[in-house]
C-alpha cells in the first residue's frame, strides 16, 4: 500500500485579474520520490510552487502538507530553491546560511554543525568566510541550494537547480538529490532540462496553459506514448518524413532518426508509406518516446 | 518571534559593520560642526587686518567722536548687549552667541585717519582718496559735508560698499556722533549725554520663569528641526535601498517562503532604527565627552535640558517609522533606486512642508496652525519638537501627538506589509497606484 502523500493539491485555482495562472489543479506528491513538475514558460509552474510554499494563497481549493492544511508554521517543513536566485551579495557565506537557517527556526550549534557539513559536502568549506559576491555563479548556486536543505525539510522544491552548473557540479547535484530521496524526503523538481528530469523523476506532472495535461508515473506515461514513436534507419525517403499529417517531429540520433508520429497517424501507416516510397529500411522499431518528445507533443497539441 | 529577531540581527549587524557606517559616524559630527563653525570663521577671516577708513570732516566737529566710537569698539548698541549673556550660564544655543560675538569682533577693527582739508577742492580730495582705495592704501573713505549737522547727507565710498556689517557700523557711528554734537550744540553737557544714552538691556523671560535667549532658542528649534529632517530622510533612504536590494536580487522570494511579511518588514525597520540609535549614541557620547573636556574652556557649548533629548529621540523614532514604512512600500513598488527616488518625491515634500511650517511655528508656537500641524502625524516629528523647544505645549498635546503618530506608524506598517508582499514578487515593471490598491484588497 502506498504511503500517505506528503503534499496534496486539491483542485486549486489562482487568477491575477483577468489572467488565470492555475486552474483546477489537483495532484499528489509521495514521500521518497522525485516529482517532476514540467511545462512551458508561463504555464503556471511558478505560481503553483508559490502557492505550495505559502507565498501566495490559492483563490479556491485546498493545499495539504503532511496531512495538515497549509499554515505559516508548516513553511518550516519546506525547503525552496527558487528559479530566481537570491542571496545577499555582501554577506559572508557562513553568515548567509546561518541567517536563512534561523528563518527556518534552526539555530545554535546545530545550525553551525549542519552548515559546516553541507559546505564540506558541496566543496565550499574554504569559502565560508568569503563574501557571497566573490563566489562564481555556480558556487552561489550551491550556497543557495544549501539554504533550501539546511533545515532538513520534508518537502524540497527545486526550481531549475541545474542552471549555471558545470557538468561536474550537475553530477554532484544529482547525487545529492538522490541521497535526499533515499532519506525518504519528498522532492519536487521543476526544470526545462528534460534529459535530467527523465533520469531523476519517478513521477511527472505537466502543466500547460494553467491546466494539468499529464500526471502519473514517468514509466507509465512513457509506455502510454510508445505507439507514437518509432526509431528508424532508412535511406531516400525525405518526402515521407516531411509530411506533417504523418510526422510530428524528427530527431536524428547518430545514423538513426527518431520519429514522433502526428496525433492521427500510427506506425503501420508510416511503414506502409515508407515501403511504397521505395525506401531501404535498415531498422524500424517502436520506442518509448523521451520526455522531451512527449513534452513537445503535448505543447503542440494544445497550440 | 525567533524569525523576527533573526531579521533584526541581520539588518543591524550587516549595517553596523560596513565601512559606510564607520565613515558616516566619524564624519557626521565633523560636518555638522563645520556647518556651524565655518560661517563664523569666514567672517573672522574676512576682516584680515583692520578696515582703514579715511575721513574728510568738513564740519570739523565730528571726527574725534567718530574715531573714538569706531576704533574703541566700545560703542553703545541698538540691540540689548549680549555681554551680559557671556557671564551668565548660557542656556540653549550658546554656540550661536559665539558666532555673534565673532561677528562683532570684525566690526571693532577700524582704523580711522583724518584727511586734512587744506585748500584743496573737495573733488580733488575725493579723487586722491579714490586712487588710494585703488592702490589698497585705504579700504574706504567717508565724506562728511559741512552741512551735516543741519541735515546734509554724508557719503561712504569703499572698495566693497556691499559689506553690510561695515556700512551699518559706520552709519550708526556717524548717527551717534551727529546726535551727540547736535545736543552739545544745543548746550547739553557731554556727561549728561553719555548718561542719557546708556543702553537698555531687555531681559526676556519665558513662561516657566527661565531666562529666554530669544535668538538662541530660535536656532536650537531650527537646528532640531533640521536634524530630524535630515536623519529621517537619511535612514528612510537606507530602508529604501535595503528593500530594493532584496527585490532586485530576488531574495524576497525566499524570505516570503520562510517568514510572513509583517514580521519581515518590522524586523527590517527595527534593525535599521537600531543602527540609527547606535550612531546617535556614539555621537551623544562623543558630545558629552567633548563637553566635559571643554568645560570651563574657551568654548561654551549649548546647554540643553535633558528632557529635550528624550523628546528628540522619541520624535525621531516616530518620524523614522512613519517615513521609512512609506519608503519600504515605495521600494517594493519600483525596480531601481532611481525610480525609487522619483516615486519617493512626494514623501520628501511632506517632510519639507513640515520643516517649513516650523518657521511659522517658532514665531507663533500656540497658534491653531501650530496645534494642528503638530498633531498631523507626517508633520509632527518636526513641528511638535519645534514647539517643545520653542514653548513647551501642555503635556496632553505632546502625548496626543505621539499617540496619533505611533498609531499611524503601526497602521502604515500593517498596510505596507500587505503591499510589500505582492510588490516584492512583481518583477520587471513599476507598479501603478491602482495596482497597489488591488494588492491591498487581495492579499
Amino acid at each position: 500500500m502506498d504511503p500517505a502523500p506528503t503534499l496534496i493539491l486539491d483542485n486549486i485555482s489562482k487568477s491575477f485579474g483577468d489572467f488565470t495562472a492555475v486552474s483546477n489543479l489537483s495532484l499528489q506528491v509521495k514521500p521518497g520520490r522525485v516529482f517532476g513538475l514540467i511545462g512551458p514558460n508561463g504555464a503556471g509552474k511558478t505560481t503553483t510552487i508559490r502557492m505550495i510554499v505559502n507565498i501566495t494563497v490559492p483563490d479556491s481549493g485546498r493545499i495539504q502538507l503532511l496531512g495538515q492544511s497549509m499554515t505559516t508554521a508548516l513553511q518550516d517543513r519546506i525547503g525552496y530553491l527558487p528559479e530566481e536566485r537570491g542571496l545577499y551579495r555582501r554577506m559572508k557565506v557562513g553568515e548567509q546560511l546561518r541567517f536563512f537557517a534561523e528563518l527556518k527556526n534552526l539555530t545554535g550549534a546545530e545550525a553551525e554543525a549542519r552548515i559546516n557539513r553541507w559546505l564540506q559536502k558541496l566543496q565550499l568549506l574554504d569559502w565560508k568566510d568569503k563574501r557571497t559576491k566573490d563566489l562564481s555563479k555556480g558556487m552561489q548556486q550551491k550556497v543557495q541550494f544549501i539554504t533550501a536543505v539546511i533545515h532538513e525539510p520534508d518537502l524540497l522544491i527545486l526550481d531549475e537547480p541545474f542552471s549555471g552548473l558545470d557538468p561536474v557540479n550537475v553530477e554532484l547535484m544529482k547525487e545529492t538529490i538522490l541521497e535526499l530521496k533515499g532519506a525518504n524526503k519528498t522532492i519536487i523538481l521543476s526544470t526545462h532540462q528534460m534529459e535530467i528530469a527523465e533520469k531523476l523523476c519517478d513521477d511527472v506532472c505537466m502543466i500547460n496553459r494553467s491546466r494539468k495535461v499529464l500526471d502519473g508515473r514517468l514509466r507509465d506515461i512513457r509506455r502510454s506514448f510508445a505507439h507514437n514513436a518509432v526509431a528508424i534507419k532508412v535511406e531516400g525517403v525525405d518526402g515521407v518524413l516531411n509530411d506533417p499529417e504523418l510526422v510530428a517531429s524528427l530527431r536524428e540520433v547518430g545514423e538513426e532518426v527518431e520519429v514522433l508520429l502526428a496525433p492521427d497517424a500510427n506506425p503501420q501507416t508510416l511503414l506502409k508509406r515508407l515501403v511504397e516510397a521505395g525506401a531501404v529500411i535498415g531498422k524500424f522499431e517502436l520506442v518509448e518516446p523521451s520526455l522531451h518528445d512527449i513534452f513537445i507533443q503535448k505543447v503542440r497539441e494544445a497550440a | 518571534m525567533n524569525k523576527l529577531l533573526a531579521v533584526i540581527k541581520r539588518e543591524y549587524v550587516q549595517r553596523v559593520r560596513t565601512r559606510f557606517f564607520v565613515i558616516a559616524t566619524i564624519l557626521g559630527p565633523i560636518l555638522m560642526s563645520a556647518f556651524t563653525i565655518v560661517p563664523g570663521m569666514m567672517m573672522m577671516m574676512h576682516s584680515g587686518g583692520p578696515t582703514r577708513i579715511a575721513v574728510i570732516d568738513q564740519t570739523g566737529k565730528i571726527y574725534a567722536s567718530l574715531a573714538k566710537d569706531l576704533e574703541s569698539g566700545d560703542r553703545p548698541r541698538q540691540l540689548p548687549s549680549p555681554t551680559t549673556a557671556i557671564t551668565q550660564p548660557v542656556a540653549p544655543g550658546g554656540s550661536q552667541e559665539q558666532i555673534k560675538q565673532a561677528g562683532q569682533m570684525t566690526r571693532t577693527n577700524f582704523e580711522l585717519q583724518q584727511v586734512p582739508g587744506g585748500n584743496q577742492s573737495v573733488d580733488n580730495l575725493k579723487n586722491q582718496l579714490e586712487t588710494k582705495i585703488q592702490n589698497r592704501e585705504i579700504d574706504g573713505y567717508v565724506f562728511l559735508p559741512a552741512d551735516l549737522l543741519k541735515g546734509g547727507r554724508p557719503e561712504y565710498r569703499a572698495r566693497n560698499a556691499a559689506d553690510l556689517f561695515t556700512r551699518e557700523a559706520i552709519q550708526s557711528a556717524i548717527g551717534r556722533a551727529v546726535r551727540s554734537q547736535r545736543l552739545i550744540d544745543a548746550g547739553i553737557q557731554p556727561e549728561e549725554i553719555e548718561r542719557a544714552s546708556a543702553p537698555v538691556d531687555l531681559r526676556s523671560v519665558g513662561e516657566a520663569g527661565q531666562e529666554n535667549q530669544g535668538e538662541a532658542g530660535f536656532f536650537l528649534s531650527l537646528g532640531m528641526g533640521i536634524w530630524i529632517y535630515m536623519s529621517v530622510l537619511l535612514y528612510g533612504q537606507v530602508v529604501l535601498g535595503a528593500v530594493i536590494e532584496e527585490k532586485e536580487t530576488r531574495i524576497a522570494e525566499i524570505l516570503f517562503s520562510s517568514i510572513r511579511s509583517f514580521p519581515l518588514m518590522m524586523g527590517k525597520l527595527i534593525g535599521v532604527s537600531l543602527v540609527a540609535l547606535t550612531q546617535m549614541s556614539i555621537w551623544a557620547l562623543a558630545f558629552l565627552g567633548f563637553s566635559a573636556w571643554a568645560a570651563g574652556g574657551p568654548i561654551a557649548l549649548p546647554r540643553v535640558p535633558p528632557i529635550v533629548f528624550l523628546y528628540l529621540l522619541v520624535f525621531f523614532l516616530m518620524g523614522y517609522f512613519i517615513y521609512s514604512t512609506v519608503y519600504a512600500v515605495v521600494g517594493s513598488m519600483v525596480t531601481t533606486t532611481q525610480e525609487g527616488g522619483q516615486v519617493a518625491m512626494p514623501i520628501v515634500l511632506m517632510l519639507v512642508a513640515g520643516f517649513f511650517l516650523s518657521f511659522n511655528i517658532i514665531r507663533n508656537p500656540n497658534s491653531p496652525l501650530a496645534f494642528w500641524a503638530s498633531l498631523f502625524p507626517f508633520f509632527a516629528p518636526i513641528t511638535m519638537l519645534v514647539r517643545i523647544v520653542t514653548e513647551t505645549p501642555p503635556l496632553w498635546q505632546i502625548l496626543l501627538s505621539l499617540a496619533i503618530g505611533f498609531t499611524t506608524a503601526v497602521g502604515l506598517i500593517w498596510l505596507a506589509s500587505r503591499i510589500y508582499r505582492v510588490g516584492m514578487l512583481m518583477y520587471g515593471k513599476k507598479a501603478t497606484i491602482p495596482e497597489v490598491m488591488r494588492w491591498v484588497r487581495q492579499s
